[in-house]
């Protein structure tokens, strides 16, 4: 399977990977100058995490081989497509109980800030061309994608 | 070979899935007294309206055809035979097993309170059945009275509260929730469920409940006298392993079926997982536990490990909560709180360990708690406000990408 | 493998330099923009902030304020703000120095080579002196006290040089300028940390601003230019890279103050120094255009025929420009003097100097510009330039372009020229915007960049849209540098105009795209916009009349931008200029700005599209005016 390979050494801190997660998953049409950054509705799927000294780890779903959070979905909205391995989310199907928020151990997981019914959930932005937004963003190349 | 599975759940279906991946040619039948797959942690959302039963189905499209699979429903498991590796149903069948797996869960349990386990208009709420005739019920009733404020209790109540009943919880200990929360977090949850129009009666228990001539209950009376009237009563009093039809089988049974690391029984070939054995407390175990078992029933020698099961997740009105571990502070605890506007965060520390997690309002990123606290992982070393704690302390990536807890 | 630097250089519309710059042994601009191709969203949308030691804070959903308090309205004009105030400064300063070298010129008796352009400001000014150079050194004085006003003092040129409608508007709006500098000094106050939060209030500043720089800046440096270098006169000329003549020692130019260079340009010529050239084996010397000082060059170009080999290229054409191996030396005095020219002219050893040291290069040697002591200094610097000739020539490799650019390029085109070649009025233009053979004006403007689809791409493919649709172009600054070296200024280029305003420019033997110089000359080119305004009886905003300045650089760009929104006149530009971010910004600028005065932004980086929008919006006024 595809996956991003983080390499947080060489992390900035930018959160350029977190802008272009918004903009790929943003409702509206537009590009990354009218992004609403105000709006709670635009949510990214990475974060930028920092650790006790102050460095910062790049938290991204990992897609993983076993999956907590597909083990825990009691509706059947996630799974692990058994193709690309990566693990897709079914909003329709997501019955909100955030089982999957609580499994995941890595805690890349997070219901949605407005309704609270949804789980912000990397896609690998297949519906934005299948070649992740963050990693096209990232100056630093401190993430890339990699057949794993 | 013929693996047989009993019980349609989760752990059934992930056994199931299991065995296919490991056997492709073995003969799997699965046997349920379900008519259709559906996820019981979605039923208020059947009894809301939201989804009609098609929509509780958890599994993939075309399960049973994709993973080939026989399916009889509608039937119930009467006896099990180990001597003869048979298992006999309802309908009279004798139906022949190399390996069983029973994952035929739990049944609600209707406390001998009055005649609560005779009349006609009392339901517990435990199966889709259950969520049907609530409905209809439901459609000529106005109040409606439940019993018990734990999780089932309350699914219910949110449910009818769209169909718009009138609603009356009665809880026998002093604050809602008593399992999964503190009376802080429980309050937060009472006060919507009130403006919502539900009434509460805490701290009470039902003592009497006559069965009048039509075979229904019209009120409850209380310990402390009060009567409520009802048209309907809802019980939600916890679940009993479905065991009964173990009776004469040898299998070892305490509260539950017996099992071992393995999901194994006392019996050869027979294999137990999920609400049966009284040990997987919420969805998330009876999957790990169904996939064991089907690992085990396929010659692999797996076991149940991660068998940590207090935890649990809340979602009404839109108020998440996420309580992991030890809710009930003790002595020589070290609780930290935090509270504002949008959330209130508890933690229980002991010894340098976290114990207990509460998170409510907010549980963005959250998981990282329950590893912390079922691997009673140490964190007094990091420098860092406990709530800031995170994945980035204990930040390690595997050679194929995968993020390891250092 | 080959010799080239790197395969990835970002497009050009010229692409014969595209090919040229891909091919360089060395590292330029072109090679850097795929580097940078990641930008930070938070930049591009002007929602990072850095005005205190809490910083940098960035808007994002979960955070819509900095730790001050500052929301993303704020923070975004506030950063405009600071933007528009330095880029103000960097035209004041120009204009400063261009009255002062005026006014010197005029006490030293030097020659006054602009007489017409000396007595219609002298006229404006109300200025009643005999004596040609006491009345220069009047006009030069009156600009200066304005420049030196303080902001609570209204300058007082400005009422005499807005047209009335525009200064009546900018009264009730309360956006008269005091003192240009120290209103740049008001600007950087009030956008410093925990002052001024108020992003319309701030907007407003941004107009004043852009009224200091637009008639002191640009209108007036024009004209004070005029009265010491000459006025522009039409002709053709050569442009690009073909200009390089390598018999000769040659000097390229860059910056904006195209006065500071007289006395240097008049040494290069005389016999005395041309022997220097002659006895190191050069035939003379030769002054190399670059940017807008040599825009400005070219535009006077009919009174430097024998310096001035032309117009080589704009900003970044600078690096391929040097790395021809044919420039021996770099004068600079102000922007764009890229940073990526120095290593260079190290590794092709081209002398460096700067003449102001507002623009001292790293490795440049610092000549400051000193009126007194001229001679000595101009001495040294030509002496210096043989030396470097000297050394380089013969150890230099060569890698000329002779084929680059166009040989008749239609150049010295002004206020006063074009209306001279027009007949001494604008009734020829008005009848022909009126009957539709011109649909209208666009003023094509600004500098050149790099990202706006590559360099010069968006400005020549918007000018080929605009001509097309029979809008006639003007131009002025990098932008021109852009256009010309694609062709658009020949005659030839008629072709590619629109039916109706190829046969008006086939007509009068003229290219449907005119050159007015350097991006101060958008000052002549809002002159020729108020006369037109003036002889209709309309305002400004009422002209079917745009601007685009579609590749945007830098914060002087921003600064021009306002005093265009503050005459009222639509802008296009091609990228944001990093204001995105705040809903309040955009809507002021590309909405409320219509009822404000008249003006509007309008954004998009798409040629085709911003051809129709600027074209809807010339339709909707000549609507306007029953045309």
């Amino acid at each position: 399977m595809r996956r991003i390979i983080v390499e947080c050494d060489k992390c900035d801190g930018c959160k350029n990977c977190s802008a272009a997660c918004m903009q790929a998953h943003r409702e509206t049409d537009g590009t990354i100058y009218d992004l609403d950054l105000t709006d709670p509705k635009n949510e990214s799927r990475n974060y930028i995490l920092k650790d006790a000294q102050g460095r910062y780890k790049p938290l991204f779903c990992r897609h993983c081989d076993e999956p907590e959070c597909v083990k825990s979905c009691m509706s059947g909205a996630l799974t692990k497509d058994p193709e690309s391995g990566h693990v897709f989310y079914d909003e329709t199907r997501c019955g909100s109980c955030f089982m999957c928020v609580m499994n995941c151990p890595f805690g890349v997981l997070k219901p949605d800030r407005v309704s609270k019914s949804r789980v912000i959930k990397c896609d690998f932005c297949v519906n934005a061309g299948g070649e992740p937004s963050c990693v096209l963003s990232c100056p630093k190349k401190a993430i890339h994608v990699e057949e794993v | 070979m013929k693996y047989v599975i009993v019980g349609v759940g989760v752990a059934g279906i992930e056994a199931a899935k299991e065995i296919r991946k490991k056997d492709a040619d073995g003969d799997i039948l699965m046997i349920s007294a379900d008519a259709q797959i559906h996820s019981r942690c979605m039923l208020h959302k059947f009894i809301a309206g939201e989804r009609d039963e098609k929509g509780l189905d958890f599994t993939e499209l075309d399960f049973f055809e994709k993973y080939r699979i026989h399916w009889k429903s509608g039937v119930r498991t009467k006896k099990v035979c180990p001597e003869e590796k048979e298992i006999i149903l309802d309908d009279g069948e004798h139906v022949s097993y190399d390996k069983l797996l029973l994952a035929n869960g739990a049944d609600s349990f209707i406390p001998p309170v009055g005649d609560l386990r005779k009349a006609s208009n009392v339901y517990g709420l435990r199966n889709l059945t259950d969520a049907q005739a609530i409905v209809k019920e439901a459609e000529g009733a106005e109040e409606v009275l439940v019993i018990g404020s734990g999780l089932v209790g309350l699914d219910a109540a949110y449910g009818l509260l769209e169909r718009g009943k009138k609603l009356t919880i009665v809880e026998m200990v002093e604050q809602i929730l008593p399992v999964q929360l503190d009376a802080h977090g429980a309050a937060a949850y009472q006060e919507l469920f009130e403006k919502a129009g539900v009434r509460f009666v805490l701290g009470r228990r039902a003592s009497e409940a006559v069965c009048e001539e039509d075979g229904r209950i019209h009120k409850v009376k209380l310990d402390n006298g009060e009567e409520l009237a009802c048209d309907l009563v809802i019980v939600a009093a916890g679940v009993r392993p479905a065991i009964s039809c173990l009776e004469g089988s040898g299998i070892d049974c305490e509260r539950g079926i017996t099992v071992d690391s393995h999901m194994r029984t006392s019996q050869e070939d027979i294999y137990a997982a999920g609400d049966i054995t009284g040990r997987s407390g919420i969805w998330p175990n009876a999957a790990d536990q169904g996939q064991i078992a089907g690992r085990n029933m396929c010659g692999m020698e797996v076991e149940y490990t991660d068998t940590f099961a207090i935890k649990n997740t809340i979602n009404f009105f839109g108020l998440v909560t996420l309580c992991v571990g030890r809710i009930k502070p003790e002595e020589g605890d070290d609780i930290r709180m935090k509270e504002d506007r949008t959330q209130y965060k508890r933690i229980i520390l002991k010894d340098g360990k976290v114990e207990g997690v509460l998170l409510q309002g907010n549980i963005a990123n959250a998981g990282t708690w329950q590893y912390l606290i079922k691997n009673q992982i140490d964190v007094s070393r990091i420098e860092k406000d406990i709530f800031d704690i995170n994945f980035a302390d204990f930040y390690h990536i595997s050679e194929r990408g995968e993020y390891m807890w250092a | 493998m080959n010799q080239c630097y790197g395969c990835n250089t970002c497009k050009s519309a010229d692409k014969p330099l595209e090919e040229f710059i891909a091919g360089l042994p060395l590292e330029t601009s072109h090679h850097r923009v795929e580097g940078q191709s990641t930008k930070c969203a938070f930049g591009l949308q002007g929602v990072c902030c850095r005005l205190c030691s809490n910083g940098p804070c960035r808007i994002t959903p979960e955070s819509p304020r900095g730790i001050c308090g500052a929301n993303a309205d704020t923070i975004v004009t506030r950063n405009l703000l600071r933007a528009v105030a330095s880029g103000s400064g960097c035209y004041i300063h120009v204009v400063e120095n261009t009255a002062l070298n005026v006014k010197n010129t005029a006490k030293n008796r030097g020659e006054i080579k602009g007489i017409g352009t000396l007595n219609r400001l002298a006229d404006i000014f109300g200025i009643d002196e005999a004596d040609e150079h006491k009345r220069a050194e009047a006009v030069a004085d009156a600009v200066l006290q304005d420049l030196y006003l303080p902001e609570y003092e209204k300058m007082r040129l400005t009422e005499k040089l807005a047209y009335t409608p525009r200064y009546e508007k900018w009264k009730e709006l309360g956006i008269l300028p005091g003192g240009a500098k120290s209103e740049v000094f008001h600007g950087v106050v009030k956008c410093s940390t925990n002052l001024n939060s108020d992003p319309v209030n701030m907007l407003l500043d941004c107009l004043k601003l852009g009224i200091s720089t637009g008639i002191y800046g640009l209108v007036l440096t024009n004209l004070l230019n005029d009265i010491v270098l000459g006025e522009p006169e039409i002709r053709f000329a050569p442009v690009g890279l073909r200009v390089i003549d390598p018999d000769y020692i040659n000097i390229m130019i860059t910056g904006h103050q195209h006065s500071m260079f007289t006395f240097l340009q008049n040494r290069l010529t005389d016999e005395d120094v041309k022997e220097k050239a002659r006895k190191v084996g050069a035939k003379g010397f030769k002054l190399v255009g670059c940017t807008c000082v040599g825009q400005d060059l070219q535009l006077r170009g009919v009174h430097y025929t024998e310096v001035f080999d032309g117009h080589a290229g704009n900003n970044y054409t600078s690096e391929a420009i040097l790395a021809t191996g044919g420039i021996d030396a770099v004068i600079s005095e102000f922007n764009c003097t890229l940073p990526g020219i120095e290593p260079i002219c190290d590794e092709l050893k081209i002398k460096q100097i700067c003449i102001d040291n507002v623009a001292k290069k790293a490795n440049a040697e610092l000549k400051e510009f000193d009126f007194e002591n001229r001679p000595a200094v101009t001495e040294e610097i030509i002496d210096e330039i043989v030396e470097a000739y000297q050394a380089r020539r013969g150890s230099v490799p060569m890698n000329l372009m002779k084929e680059h650019g166009y040989e008749n390029t239609l150049t010295g085109v002004s206020e006063i020229s074009l209306k001279k070649f027009l007949g001494g009025n604008w009734q020829p233009l008005i009848d022909l915007i009126v009957s539709g053979d011109i649909k209208g004006v666009a003023g094509v403007v600004g500098c050149s960049n790099l990202t706006a689809g590559g360099h010069d791409v968006l400005t020549v493919d918007l000018v080929k849209e605009l001509i097309a649709k029979d809008i006639i172009v003007l131009t002025a600054g990098c932008s021109s540098g852009g256009i010309e070296n694609c062709g658009l200024m020949t005659p030839e280029a008629a072709k590619y105009a629109g039916p109706k305003l190829r046969a008006v420019c086939e007509k009068l033997g003229i290219p449907p795209v005119l050159n007015f110089g350097p991006c101060l000359a958008i000052g002549r080119l809002e002159i020729v916009a108020t006369e037109l305004a003036e002889a209709l009886h309309v305002d400004l905003p009422q002209l079917p009349l745009v601007l685009s300045a579609a590749q945007w650089l830098e914060e002087q760009a921003l600064a021009d931008g306002c005093y265009g929104l503050a005459l009222g006149l639509p802008l296009h530009l091609g990228l944001p200029p990093f204001v995105s971010g705040s809903k309040v910004a955009v809507k002021v600028l590309t909405e409320d700005m219509k009822k404000l005065t008249g003006g509007q932004v309008i954004i998009n980086a798409d040629a085709k599209d911003s051809a129709d929008i600027l074209e809807g919006i010339i339709l909707e006024k000549r609507q306007g005016l029953k045309i």
